[in-house]
């Protein structure tokens, strides 16, 4: 430097500027004590307004150049078809390298200087969030949408009508035994929130082999049937519907079987809470028309049946656990002591910070095993729990408790070795 | 002077919402959302109904072709026995040039309601770097909550993590009961350096049948206590050491005890695992033995040497899946007792609604050494046990599914309870 003059009157400058920036960012409230590491951002912009971005965006801090920024962003005028408006470009550096997005923004006509100004902010604060989540700010972000859409505002050429085929196998064996399985099915359905509309054709097939030293064992079940569902809704607590269904079932001693079934449901809670908490009660009246394959310890092979049953369910889901109970009874209306009542609940909640508790049953009271064929069942049979047997009642119940304690900030993935089995569960 | 700026900062922030409410109705809200982003969601162990309910400004669809973003969300289990969740951000047609990548942990003491929201919050800021695209995005706000100063604490536990396990199972009808019972405590401690996890478990059950008067009783048993200890070299070699004391009245072993030194090489980056490996195990054992009954070579207890090298390649893209694993060990005082397990499943998403999936086993065992002296009882070979003798066992399941129709699936009615949609779905963890 020639002018020592020069140099202090640089310095002053400096010194001011760091003075002035600083207490106008103090506007809002003020820094903690230890702020968390932000993002390093360098806005590209000349003659941008940086007050104001500091203020419109909190969770990061602007530098002023490129060699201490983490994200670069660009801001320049684009046309999109035949309006003005902008782009913005976000390049990520050193740990952000490779990390690129372009955003745009289009005013709209009306949009005064300050709204341009505002919408802009916006944009880029949207275009910061991938960066800040990688940084211990991110746990205070959030994001939230100022309005309530339907999920139906799409354009759908299907009308929101699905259809599927879909058809699986399992077969499974060792030198003495043998298992097989088949199941195929198609569906069609229509979800919307006025309506419900699911049908399902099926078919199943499965077969068993033991070779008990001496003598063989096999056995062998099939079954195939038609369900369908339609529910209408009646505001935010009611709907109305219907089953249909029409069955085959070799383990259930069904040669034909046909039932209609209408239903009202009514729901203590709106049910657009139903991912939180829902108390259904359904009500069903339904007509059965069957023939059996056995003749049925009743002495028929054919008969027509009435039936009603109520079911209430409550399930909810909070921070604390959830649970879910469930109460159904049901009777036939030829002789009211044909019934059956059920208690089914699984709740699991966590007591005290590591400490959970689950426990789930079901209890049921049988009065209305009006299919059992009256031939009864082989010993194998029995065994194997290949035919549904004569009951007054059946239960189960599982407790579980789990308490753990130590480390609480132990994020590390370290797979070495593998992770601790590997778990696989299908669902259909 | 500042509560004055205080309340002028609520007053500017009151009008410009106003102004915001006003403004709302422009450019109607519903034909924003025609134009919003197409999400493909892949993701096994979610919420899929409470996600869709609590992010309304994208549109969901059923195939990933459709989608502008197909987000891969892969689990890992983490050291304090929580989850890691890997947030993959694929763009795809208009969004081709975008990727990310997002990550959420969950502890294992939160309920799932914690996990969901957790999960829901980082999904949506990891979708914003998309909304941003869409005119919808004017309709967002991002909140911060400034945090009150408080640094990371020591952690005091050292990285161990304990946790204790009991669990019951109890059912039954007139003529038939059934219980089952199992305890279990575990020590981790998992650092990106090693890795030590103690185990102990004890297993109980008891099934009763009562037929014609006559009852017939099954029981099973079983205790194992295990040690891992495994050190990282390097990101793609491991070496450690497995210990085990096991008894097991299904299997006719009244002690077991195994020492095993053992080396890993992941072909793959280790951190990359959640997405791909490629991995080889080799063990060497030694494993002193007390059986409860004398066994079909006439022992009752023997000293055993064993070799046994694994390989498991595990991917998860965005076309499906695939899972396959082989294993093969031998004893050394007999090369013909040996014993290969393989594994594989396939899940492919091939074509627009179209998929398919093969699982499937096969395993060759020869080294039943400690099977029964005597013949087993009808209802110990009906009621499985007993270790029966076999050369070799199997399954295999295969399907497809095709799907066609309406791409979205925006719309969640719970009306008369949510049954499974048919389809069939795979996971692994």
């Amino acid at each position: 430097m020639k002018n020592p003059n020069l140099r202090i009157a640089a310095l002053l400058t400096a010194l001011v500027f760091s003075f002035v920036i600083p207490a106008g960012a103090q506007v809002p409230p003020p820094k903690p004590a230890s702020p968390p590491p932000v993002p390093r951002i360098f806005l590209d912009w000349p003659g941008a307004d940086m007050e104001f971005f500091r203020s419109e965006i909190p969770f990061v801090e602007f530098v002023a150049g490129l060699e201490e920024a983490q994200v670069h962003v660009v801001v320049r005028p684009e046309r999109v078809g035949d309006r003005d408006g902008f782009a913005v470009d976000f390049s990520g550096l050193r740990e952000f390298q490779g990390e690129n997005n372009t955003l745009p923004y289009v005013p709209l006509p009306s949009d005064k200087p300050e709204d341009v100004k505002k919408g802009l902010a916006g944009i880029v604060k949207i275009g910061l969030l991938r960066y800040a989540t990688k940084t211990p700010v991110g746990k205070d972000l959030s994001v939230r949408f100022l309005d309530q859409t339907k999920p139906t505002s799409v354009v759908d050429k299907w009308d929101f009508w699905v259809f599927s085929l879909s058809a699986n196998s399992f077969l499974m064996g060792e030198t003495q035994y043998r298992d097989s399985s088949y199941y195929g099915s198609f569906s069609a359905s229509r979800v919307t929130p006025e309506l419900k509309i699911r049908t399902s054709v099926y078919g199943n097939l499965s077969k068993s082999w033991f070779d008990l030293g001496d003598e063989i064992y096999e056995s062998s079940s099939h079954g195939y049937g038609f369900s369908g569902l339609v529910v209408k809704s009646l505001g935010k607590h009611w709907s109305a519907g219907a089953f249909l269904s029409v069955e085959s079932s070799t383990y259930s001693n069904l040669k034909f079987s046909i039932s209609a079934a209408p239903a009202l449901e009514f729901n203590v809670f709106p049910y657009d809470e139903s991912t939180k908490r829902q108390l259904r009660a359904l009500y069903r009246i339904g007509y059965t028309g069957t023939r059996y394959n056995e003749e049925t310890i009743f002495f028929k092979t054919s008969e027509s049946l009435l039936q009603e049953s109520l079911s209430w369910v409550y399930e909810v889901v909070r921070p604390w656990g959830n649970a879910t109970i469930q109460l159904e009874g049901s009777h036939f209306f030829h002789d009211f002591s044909k019934n059956r009542v059920q208690l089914e609940g699984e709740v699991s909640f966590r007591v005290w910070r590591g400490l959970s508790f689950e426990v789930g049953g079901r209890y049921s009271l049988i009065h209305d095993q009006l299919t059992l064929p009256n031939g009864g069942a082989t010993y194998e049979e029995i065994l194997l729990r290949q035919k549904q047997l004569a009951t007054g009642y059946d239960y189960s119940v599982s407790v579980g408790v789990s308490f753990s304690f130590g480390s609480t900030r132990s994020n590390v993935v370290n797979p070495r070795f593998g992770n601790g089995g590997r778990g696989i569960s299908i669902s259909m | 002077m500042r509560r004055h700026l205080g309340i002028l900062l609520v007053l500017v922030l009151g009008v410009s919402s106003l102004a915001a409410a006003i403004r709302q109705d422009q450019p109607a809200i519903d034909e924003l959302k025609k134009t919003a982003l197409k999400v493909y969601l892949d993701c096994d162990s979610c919420d899929l109904a409470y996600i869709k309910t609590e992010i309304t400004f994208v549109n969901y669809v059923r195939d990933r072709l459709e989608a502008q973003v197909h987000v891969l969300i892969t689990t890992q289990a983490t050291g304090g026995g929580g989850r890691e969740y890997t947030l993959t951000f694929m763009g795809q047609n208009s969004c081709r040039d975008l990727t990310d990548v997002q990550k959420y942990f969950s502890m294992k003491t939160d309920t799932e309601d914690d996990v969901r929201r957790g999960l829901v919050k980082t999904l949506k800021l990891g979708l914003m770097s998309f909304v941003g695209r869409t005119p919808i995005s004017c309709r967002i706000a991002v909140d911060y909550s400034r945090p009150d100063a408080a640094g990371p604490s020591r952690d005091r536990w050292n990285s161990w993590v304990f946790s204790l396990t009991g669990s019951g199972y109890f059912s039954g009808e007139e003529t038939y009961m059934s219980r089952m019972a199992d305890v279990s405590f575990s020590a981790n401690r998992i650092t990106p350096k090693s890795k030590v996890r103690l185990g102990m478990s004890v297993d109980t059950s008891k099934t009763q049948y009562d037929i014609d008067d006559e009852i017939i009783t099954g029981t099973k048993s079983s205790w194992d206590g295990s040690g891992l200890y495994v050190k990282s070299l390097g990101e793609h070699w491991s070496t450690g050491v497995f210990f085990e004391a096991a008894s097991s009245l299904y299997s006719n072993i009244d002690l077991g005890v195994t020492a095993a030194p053992a080396l890993e090489y992941n072909v793959f980056p280790y951190s990359q695992s959640t997405r791909r490996q490629l991995r080889l195990l080799y063990k060497l054992s030694v494993n002193p033995v007390k059986y409860r009954e004398a066994t079909v070579f006439d022992k009752t207890r023997e000293i055993l040497f064993k070799e046994s090298l694994e390989t498991s390649l595990d991917l998860r893209e965005k076309w499906g899946t695939i899972s396959v694993s082989a294993a093969g060990s031998h004893y050394f005082h007999d090369l013909s007792k040996y014993h290969v397990d393989s594994f594989g499943i396939v899940s492919l998403r091939l074509y627009k609604g179209f998929s398919v999936f093969i699982l499937g086993g096969y395993s060759w065992i020869h080294d039943q050494l400690s099977l029964l002296g005597r013949e087993p009882t009808f209802e110990e070979q009906l009621l499985r046990l007993r270790e029966l003798p076999m050369n070799s066992n199997y399954f295999v399941s295969f399907g497809f599914q095709f799907t066609f129709g309406s791409i979205f699936t925006n719309v969640i009615n719970p009306r008369f309870g949510s049954s499974g949609s048919g389809g069939m779905s795979i996971s692994i963890q």
